[in-house]
């Protein structure tokens, strides 16, 4: 906890894709709109990469919910968009099993300037996590 | 010290531990005006294997890349992390400076704490720094894992795509053309010249603006380098920078040029249909087949198949040849390495009302006023409406611009523009003076905000402007002038009230015969080109450049390129300077005939593949991933290996390993869990 911060404020992991998402995150930047600060985003080529280890290892750490951003059916990458949503189907699967709050893991298409549906998500996220237990959840 | 230690970060191999420089960006009070920058230094200094941490009031200036440059030379730090704006900004400056220090450029982590930070949180300067320290850490985090890499060269295909037949889309192909690339441009509309077309003179240089536009249509047809669409949109673009692939949709022209004049004047006589001409901003009607001017080019006329019946009468009275009514859209396809976009503006149009708009049908606009003053225009040059002289002229300016949140009503595409387009004011005095030297008896009254005359020789047209003896009156944003219709019979029609702040407020009521709103330039609707190559738009609506001082006329996707008023409102001479800039960036580009893209390809770690294929199967780009045979030990096995030219980095097959044996070269899912571990790590 950093000298002075707000405690029990619950982290939200935004995984944004490089192409879409992240330039959407600046355009909100840009526009200066403002969202909560515990949203923290981390720009990657395809959010197809993570493995569903990941997204339990990041609850299992204290990450409170995670936005994965993606391109939705405009992915420049072939067959991406669609192996995403099948593999977030089976994280939500995976959640369950282990009683997390599947709310807890959306996954959105946010394009360039997708300025308003970016705030959405992030405040729609935020105030959910202040309804639900943020503390790390451990798998049983 | 906070933070996870080299030892662990690489794989227990025995490494020395690396040492990073942290270098925190002010960028002016853009982030430092909320960010305490002070307090993110000490963080930063405090984290496990930072060197250094430091600031600078802009980090991308030559002093700020000068402290990172010298860390690096004198061994102070061996990989840097950057907190300052957006990578899609100074991603770029801060690993050539790195390679300028003998470094390798990928050994480097930007972090962006100024649109994802300081401008996202103002309210909250707080919560921006706690956030600027955690994303700080973070970058630390992954910047552990940097290693040094290569950049991928492959070949870049020598043409540009120009998407926009204006002003600045011919001055970019002509140049590029000169520069000797080939280059195809795509007209969305059956003729060239855009904007151009629709004016008489331009200023400064008061040239005729067909007289400017043939000597660059010359310039075009003289470069046999140049392939000309029109009727043409991009309706699909894959690829990247050096090698786009586009699907262009073209629609039938649908008349020929084996038509004599005689022949084509006959067709169009004997088309029923009739819709407002473009051309004269609705001032006149045209056919469903038409050319909008004499000098149009090309010179064959095109059908409006929105509008067209096919009757077929145009095609009897044509001899039945020439004009072909059976035609179906082509998909072309185009193969390109750069593409400049030169799509033009919309004008802003008023509402119903706004300023007595459509409700009385002396009020027009000032490119209706231009249409109306031009000799080859729908009246020969006439201001007389409905047959009665024009006495007194108001032009109103800023109509659509300037606007005022909670003050001025959206309009109606939903938006309040808040810009000022910049070329109303000498347009509007320019057409002004133009209506005193031809109507000497005819009053014109200038009704402005400010008069923001800024180019070179603009302020000339003011001074004519008030040597013609227009009259200025001067309201303010909050007091508009009302337009309304004028009580007494057999004057003027309508009355303009305004409130002159150069009278102290002094209310004046103006009899007036024509109402002139001087609307300005709008963003056109580019939504289907945007999605397809992942564009950004500025606040206004307007294409988004990188930089508006270093990096002008670059998009963020690498290989596309701006130019004229699709970026922003500017007049002619500002839209050539732009197209020109896109010709030299993108023949820069692909000048070498290669291009260095980044190297986070995906690799093999060879000990732990096991040859169960769930990579291969996974990919599907162009079967990036295969298997070969490998001898080892007298025992023959199979495992994976990429083909970097192919592989496009998407990660796709990552995940799709059960033994963590394939990985993102730069995007390693290590990092990505050491990232994880840095944002929700105490920092007390």
């Amino acid at each position: 906890m950093l000298p002075g911060s707000r405690e029990k404020v619950p982290r939200i992991l935004i995984l944004a894709t490089e192409a879409c998402a992240y330039p959407g995150a600046d355009h909100v930047g840009q526009i200066h709109a403002e969202y909560p600060t515990n949203a923290y985003i981390v720009r990657v080529p395809a959010p197809v990469i993570f493995p569903e280890s990941f997204y339990l290892r990041c609850f299992e750490k204290g990450i409170a919910g995670i936005l994965v951003m993606s391109c939705g059916h405009e992915c420049p990458y072939p067959g991406a968009y669609d192996a995403l949503a099948a593999r977030i189907g089976r994280v939500h699967q995976r959640m369950i099993e282990r009683k997390l709050d599947t709310s807890r893991l959306r996954l959105c298409a946010i394009c360039t300037v997708c300025s308003k549906a970016f705030l959405k998500e992030v405040q729609q996220m935020h105030e959910k996590l202040l309804q639900v237990d943020a503390e790390p959840q451990h798998a049983p | 010290m906070i933070g996870q230690s080299s030892a662990s970060a690489n794989s227990g191999e025995k490494k020395q531990a690396p040492r990073i420089g942290v270098y925190i960006c002010r960028c002016g009070g853009n982030i430092s005006d909320v960010v305490d920058i002070e307090r993110v230094v000490q963080a930063a200094s405090q984290i496990a294997d930072v060197a250094v941490a430091r600031q600078a009031p802009a980090m991308c200036s030559q002093a700020g890349q000068d402290l990172v440059t010298e860390d690096l030379r004198n061994q102070t730090v061996d990989r840097v992390v950057i907190a300052a704006c957006t990578p899609s900004l100074h991603e770029h400056t801060f690993r050539e400076a790195i390679a300028r220090a003998g470094r390798n450029r990928y050994l480097y982590e930007h972090v962006n704490i100024r649109e994802q930070a300081s401008w996202c949180s103002k309210s909250d300067p707080q919560g921006a720094t706690e956030k600027a320290i955690r994303l700080v850490a973070a970058g630390v985090a992954k910047a552990r894992f940097a290693e040094p890499l290569s950049p991928i060269a492959v070949n870049a295909r020598r043409h540009v795509t120009v998407v926009g037949g204006g002003i600045s889309g011919l001055r970019a192909a002509c140049d590029l053309a000169r520069a000797g690339l080939p280059v195809a441009i795509l007209e969305k509309s059956p003729f060239l010249g855009g904007r151009l077309v629709q004016w008489d003179r331009v200023y400064p240089t008061e040239q005729a603006a067909s007289d400017l536009l043939r000597e660059l249509l010359n310039e075009v047809a003289e470069q046999p380098g140049i392939t000309v669409y029109t009727r043409a949109e991009i309706v699909e673009a894959r690829g990247c920078v050096g090698d786009f692939q586009l699907t262009v949709k073209r629609q039938p022209r649908g008349v020929d040029d084996t038509l004599s004049p005689e022949e084509l004047g006959a067709a169009i006589d004997a088309c029923l249909v009739r819709v407002p001409s473009e051309h004269d901003f609705g001032l006149s009607q045209r056919k469903a087949i038409y050319r909008p001017c004499r000098d149009s080019y090309p010179n064959a006329a095109a059908i409006d198949w929105e509008h067209c019946t096919r009757c077929g009468d145009c095609l009897k009275a044509a001899g039945g040849k020439g004009i072909c009514l059976d035609d179906s859209p082509e998909l072309i396809s185009i193969l390109t390495g750069a593409i400049v976009l030169a799509t033009g503006y919309d004008l802003y149009q008023p509402k119903p009302g706004e300023f007595g708009f459509i409700d009385y049908p002396q009020v027009i606009t000032l490119a209706q006023l231009e249409r109306l003053l031009d000799p080859d225009g729908p009246t020969g040059g006439s201001l007389a409406r409905g047959g009665r002289p024009i006495q007194n002229v108001c032009l109103i300016h800023c109509v659509g611009s300037r606007q005022i949140e909670g003050l001025h009503e959206p309009g109606l595409d939903g938006k309040i523009h808040e810009y000022c387009s910049r070329v109303c004011c000498t347009a509007t005095l320019r057409a002004a003076a133009e209506v005193r030297r031809g109507l000497p008896a005819t009053n014109v009254f200038e009704l402005y905000q400010d008069i923001r005359t800024y180019g070179r020789n603009h302020e000339q047209y003011y001074e004519d402007a008030m040597r013609a003896g227009v009259i200025f009156l001067c309201y303010a944003a909050d007091q508009p002038p009302l337009v309304l219709k004028n009580p007494a019979s057999g004057g003027a029609p309508l009355s303009v009230v305004v409130k002159d702040r150069l009278t102290f407020g002094e209310e004046l009521e103006i009899p007036a015969d024509l109402v002139v709103l001087a609307t300005g330039m709008v963003p056109r609707n580019l939504d289907p080109i945007i999605d397809r190559l992942k564009l950004s738009r500025s606040a206004e609506g307007f294409l988004q450049e990188v930089h508006p001082k270093l990096r002008p006329v670059e998009l963020a996707v690498s290989g596309v390129f701006v130019a004229g008023t699709s970026q922003a409102p500017m007049d002619l001479a500002e839209s050539c300077s732009s197209g020109s800039a896109a010709a030299v960036k993108a023949a820069a580009l692909l000048s070498r005939g290669h291009i260095e893209l980044d190297p986070f390809r995906a690799r093999v770690d060879r000990d732990r593949c096991r040859g169960e294929g769930k990579c291969v199967e996974a990919c599907e780009h162009q079967k990036a991933i295969t298997f070969v045979e490998t001898a080892s030990h007298g025992e023959t096995s199979r495992c994976a290996q990429v083909n970097s030219a192919l592989c496009n980095g998407c990660g796709i097959c990552v995940a799709a390993c059960p033994h963590q044996a394939i990985d993102i070269a730069g995007w390693q899912l290590a990092q990505f869990d050491a990232i994880v571990d840095a944002l929700v790590a105490d920092y007390s």
